[in-house]
């Protein structure tokens, strides 16, 4: 929660105006027994009708002073939280556009999509709820021990003894539901990936015919959910019964210890009387103030899961290389990774060097390393072990903006988003004119349909481009990969969903492409014969050389050609 | 009013609850009343020591047995019905999330492919969860609260029945006041649900592609779309936060004036000798007393309406109309030839934009159909129809003879085993993952299909094997990976009709090569669709359908095909290696 309130700054102001005004508002509450006081003593008493209709315009006046302390209250309250939280939902969407993949990976989608969302709502509510009340009930409390012990500091004793047993009893609840709130919001995000693959899988749910299974399933989880929600909700309830139950036998106890004092002529009936309704006002108070506690302690709860996502350090790469920089373009030295603990490692001491301006085919089997290769290189991920090398320095040596700047991939899923065709292909290159945008369309053989779509550059692409074919969505990408001012441009198995004659004219046209080293990563040999250099990766473990020589001596690549001349052969 | 009927299915999905609610009701009159007996108790304890000299302990022990005993009662007593409340809460939107689940996996393909993901899920998640806190707090502080009113107005009665009635007609005001607020407050809440359900699809969108933003130094761009709906929230946030919570105040202040009134009639009756003062005081604090009610009340009422514009929301997904149910006298297809038809189909995603127009196919049992043709020509849309994912406008389809309209969905789809391009992993172990079509397969019989599929061996280099954890958003599983657990799946569930969707598309071609014997085998005497762009996967079917805008414009095997010189011919030798 503290971690969250820095985020108040710039509004540091509200948090101090919020309570204030909600603790006039109380001063002026507790002045109205005052002026009934006042207009029975002297008003009825001398009969002066005059002055009875004077302090009951007095009241009138009052209610309409408190009415405005509080609405001011509840919007600096209100402007209080949702200022807060909405500078924490930006600084925490920062943070996760920060993240390395690999805490990514770890951390998941759907968790980082509650923390923003649920977690933040709670979070929101309870700053709200705080400011609008957890002054005011202290500060009643507090008055009426305060009165009680002018009335008679002996029977103030009985006050000394409830409030400490009352902090005790919402001090040991609070602890105990709030990691119970954290075990609900656990099972809430299972909730969530469950409630989210129903959606993402429907087809393949109702090819299988699994909406059965995956309705069971999502019952268990809702059920688990349930549970402990049940739990906490009996712990959380024990709150206001118990707290209730001390005043009430707070109240009794005073009622016999005044006695025995009234008995032995120590104070009046008249002050056990008072020190009576001080009790009854705390009594009334903690009913609000349980209400609230329960409120605070969800949001602490989501505070606190906040707070571990923007806790995440980016885990630096340690040791700094032995050799800074190299004498190549592009070199791996020894590179090996794997993407998480107790994994065979996907990259194993892979080396190779890449001049500047090469053209670079990467080949091998489904899973043999390819795509890692690629994300290695583009920092998004960091080698366990070896170095890589850009620009003849090493890759620790760059920022990830300027890492990022060097290199455009086209992946090999192509994700378009929600808004424009625009907007999809200029993500990386903003101030693209309308030229350059049109030349990527036609490099990437996607200007003939994007002329057809209403409103051509500006047509609408809907999330995940569902209005468009994946042949479609694949020369999108490839535009946009295009557009982006970059000395390296990957091509990552970016033609799968592509016919043979589009392929073939985007082949043609990317080959007029200058000035860019070029990284193709392909299924099939034929693409890649004319590369400077082929990268064979089998089991992680790298071959480099050019296509006669790899036919000599590797395997695996004579193995790919011969499958793909093979078919070729039988073709013709 | 919309508002009234999101209430009334509110409460009509809480009727297997009416025990509970009524338990609950009767603790909170039983609460209410020892809680109320306490003060008045204490008072008689009181009186004791005013007018008794020396003061009669024994009576007093009495009265303070009877208020610890009270206070226990009334303690225990709100607990139950606190965990009543939240049983209650609790169990009504499990159901309500159960019901949208259940929903989500009977809509129409085509409603899912219509929605963002982010906000379905923001619907199920974060709306329900507004209206279960809703719930709790509108039964937990309701009840009590009009019982509290309740029983006050009675005592107050006993009192003095003409100010009373100046209490009772006056009181409504501050109701009548929440309810003003209330409804011009549903507006704002709604708007800040939706704005809500904007920033999670962007949120979602976001982070579930992170990669491709970070590729294009593009977090910017995003940083500053997701302001935008940031702000956007917020305003709407601090409207409906704001202006329900002027609720309260406003309400005390009429209390305020209700008491300002009772102050000044009660004081000018003393003068006229209409009521003693000791009774006016005690008035006085009754007229307090009862007016809290009706202050928690009011708050109640606002903190509900957002509540029930979260509730419209989610049932927005419980009543989206399910796909079209499965006529009365459907056929029960359990294993089905695979002869099928296509009659005159007319089909389009957007009326008005023709796709398919007139498509007419004929497929005979076991024969393998290839699709071929330029991206984006219609491929993947005939696999929509043939599996009724989307259903044909006009025309019919048939499958062994029978319209797939007059077949159980279930069993029309169950007889397919499909392959898509678009990979979908769920999260669980591999081993669920493959098994999603067979559950009651054998370790062996998944091992054998992931052999088959060639995905045995990056399996066994996953941390725990077989039972190695994925989901769609794990790192470290290539394209072509997910891909091959797809086959494996089809593999092991050996249907009557495949679909292969681009199946291979990233599977290297010596892998493919290796799967193909697989697919062989699976296919063998079965009737098959292929779409695919590697025409070499596809030359030895027994029919390819050449589609080219929607339309297919030829069809024949690839001999008959190549010899008419024509479209296949050109895509063919287009090919480059």
């Amino acid at each position: 929660m503290i971690k969250i309130l820095k985020y108040s700054k710039g509004s540091k102001p509200l948090y101090v105006l919020a309570p204030l005004f909600k603790m006039l508002e109380a001063v002026l509450e507790l002045t109205v027994p005052l002026i009934i006081a006042e207009i029975i003593d002297n008003g009825i008493i001398t009969g002066n009708k005059q002055y009875i209709i004077k302090l009951s315009i007095q009241l009138v006046i009052l209610g309409a002073v408190g009415l405005v302390f509080s609405i001011t209250a509840q919007y600096f309250a209100a402007r209080a939280a949702v200022t807060t939280v909405k500078k924490a939902k930006k600084s925490l969407f920062e943070k996760i556009q920060s993240l390395s993949f690999s805490q990514l990976d770890k951390t998941g989608g759907s968790a980082l999509i509650t923390r923003l969302t649920a977690d933040m709502d709670s979070v929101q509510n309870g700053i709200n709820l705080t400011l609008r009340l957890l002054l005011r009930s202290p500060f009643v409390v507090a008055g009426a021990c305060v009165m009680a012990y002018r009335v008679d500091g002996v029977s103030s004793l009985v006050f000394a003894g409830t409030v400490p047993v009352l902090c005790i009893i919402i001090i040991a609840i609070m602890s105990v539901t709030v990691s119970l709130f954290g075990k609900v919001r656990g099972a809430l995000d299972k909730v969530l990936i469950s409630v989210r693959e129903s959606v993402t899988g429907a087809r393949v749910i109702r090819a299988f015919c699994k909406e059965e299974e995956t309705e069971k399933e999502f019952n268990i989880l809702n059920d688990i959910l349930t549970h402990f929600q049940l739990v906490t909700g009996r712990v959380s309830a024990l709150l206001n019964p118990l707290t209730q139950a001390a005043v009430n036998i707070g109240i009794a106890v005073l009622i016999y210890t005044g006695a025995i004092r009234v008995n032995a002529g120590f104070i009046t009936a008249g002050a056990v009387v008072a020190l009576y309704n001080y009790m009854s006002q705390i009594l009334v108070e903690l009913v609000k103030f349980a209400n609230l506690i329960i409120s605070i302690t969800k949001s602490l709860a989501c505070a606190k899961r906040i707070s571990a996502v923007l806790d995440l350090t980016d885990e630096t790469s340690g040791n700094s290389p032995e050799d800074f920089f190299s004498d190549s373009y592009i070199e791996f030295r020894n590179v090996t990774f794997s993407y998480s603990k107790g994994a065979a490692p996907a990259l194993k001491n892979v080396s190779f060097r890449i001049d500047k301006g090469d053209k670079v085919g990467i080949i091998g089997s489904t899973g043999s390393g390819k795509t890692t290769l690629i994300n290695l290189l583009c920092g998004f991920y960091k080698p366990d072990s070896g170095e890589i090398y850009i620009g003849g320095k090493s890759i620790s040596g760059y920022s990830p903006e300027e890492l990022r700047s060097l290199t455009s991939v086209c992946e090999q899923k192509p994700c378009i988003f929600k808004g424009t065709v625009r907007s999809n292909i200029t993500l990386g290159n903003t101030d693209a004119t309308d030229k350059e945008i049109a030349d990527a369309l036609e490099i990437s053989q996607a200007a003939s349909f994007v002329n057809e779509k209403e409103g051509k550059t500006d047509a609408v692409c809907e999330q995940g481009g569902i209005n468009f074919s994946g042949g479609q969505r694949q020369r999108l990408a490839i535009a946009r990969a295009l557009l982006k001012k970059s000395e390296i441009l990957i091509l990552d198995d970016s033609f799968s969903a592509l016919d043979y004659q589009t392929e073939a004219k985007l082949r043609n046209a990317l080959s007029g492409v200058k000035g860019k080293t070029l990284f193709v990563i392909s299924q099939r040999t034929g693409s890649i014969t004319d590369c400077d250099k082929i990268i064979v990766l089998e089991d992680g473990e790298a071959d480099t050389g050019s296509h006669e020589s790899l036919l000599e001596s590797n395997e695996t690549y004579r193995e790919i050609h011969r499958t793909q001349f093979d078919e070729e052969a039988e073709a013709v | 009013m919309k508002n009234k009927t999101t209430l009334l299915k509110v409460l009509s999905s809480m009727k297997n609850c009416r025990l509970q609610i009524a338990v609950s009701l009767l603790c909170s009159v039983i609460s209410v009343l020892c809680a109320l007996y306490i003060p008045v108790t204490a008072g008689k304890a009181i009186d004791l020591l005013v007018y008794s000299k020396p003061v009669d302990f024994t009576q007093i022990k009495k009265y303070i047995i009877v208020i610890v005993c009270l206070a226990a009662a009334a303690g225990l007593l709100q607990w139950i019905i606190n965990a009543i409340n939240n049983r209650v809460a609790y169990i009504t939107v499990r159901d309500l999330r159960n019901k949208a689940v259940s929903k989500i996996c009977v809509l129409p393909v085509s409603y899912i492919d219509g929605a963002s993901a982010g906000d379905i899920v923001s619907r199920v998640i974060s709306d329900a969860d507004q209206l279960s806190d809703g719930l709790i707090m509108g039964f937990s502080q309701l009840f009590t609260g009009i019982f509290t009113a309740v029983c006050t107005l009675v005592f107050m009665v006993r009192i003095n029945v003409t100010i009373a009635l100046a209490v009772v007609i006056l009181t409504p005001l501050s109701l009548l006041i929440a309810r003003f607020i209330a409804f011009r407050t549903h507006s704002m809440f709604r708007a800040q649900s939706e704005s809500r359900g904007k920033q999670t699809a962007i949120i979602d969108e976001s982070i579930t592609n992170r990669k491709v933003i970070s590729a294009y130094s593009a977090e910017d761009k995003f940083i500053s779309d997701f302001d935008e709906l940031n702000d956007e929230f917020a305003e709407n946030s601090l409207k409906a936060v704001f202006f329900s919570s002027i609720t309260n105040p406003s309400t005390r202040f009429v209390n305020n004036m209700i008491y300002a009134v009772v102050a000044l009639t009660g004081a000018l009756g003393c003068l006229t000798g209409n009521i003693t003062v000791g009774s006016l005081s005690v008035f006085l604090s009754y007229a307090g007393q009862y007016a809290k009610p009706f202050n928690e009340i009011s708050g109640v009422i606002a903190e509900f309406q957002n509540a029930l514009a979260c509730a419209e929301r989610l049932f927005e997904i419980i009543e989206a109309r399910p796909d079209t149910p499965d006529r009365e006298n459907a056929a029960e297809l359990i294993h089905a030839e695979g002869n099928i038809k296509a009659e005159n189909v007319c089909f389009s995603y957007v009326p008005g934009s023709k796709l398919i127009e007139n498509l007419n196919i004929s497929v005979k049992q076991g024969e393998q159909i290839a699709i071929v043709g330029p991206t984006g020509c219609g491929k993947t849309t005939i696999i929509n129809l043939l599996m009724r994912f989307y259903d044909v406008q006009s025309g019919r389809i048939t499958l062994d003879g029978l319209d797939i309209k007059d077949i159980k969905r279930k069993s029309l789809r169950s007889n397919y085993g499909m392959v898509l391009q678009e990979t979908w992993i769920k999260t669980g172990t591999v081993r669920d993952n493959i098994a999603i079509g067979k559950p009651n397969a054998t370790d062996e019989e998944i091992i054998l299909a992931a052999k088959s599929a060639h995905a045995h061996s990056f399996i066994m280099k996953l941390p725990d094997g077989y039972n190695t954890v994925i989901s769609d958003d794990t790192g470290g599983l290539s394209q072509g990976q997910k891909q091959l657990l797809c086959i494996a799946r089809v593999l092991l569930s050996l249907p009557e009709i495949i679909i292969l969707d681009e199946a291979t598309s990233s599977i290297d071609t010596r892998t493919e090569l290796k799967i193909r014997k697989a697919f062989k085998k699976l296919t063998d005497g079965k009737t098959s669709f292929i779409v695919a762009h590697r025409l070499s996967t596809v030359k030895n079917s027994d029919l390819i359908l050449v589609m080219k805008d929607g339309n297919i414009i030829e069809q024949g095997s690839h001999d008959e095909l190549m010899k008419r010189h024509g479209f296949y011919e050109e895509l063919y030798s287009s090919r480059v290696y």
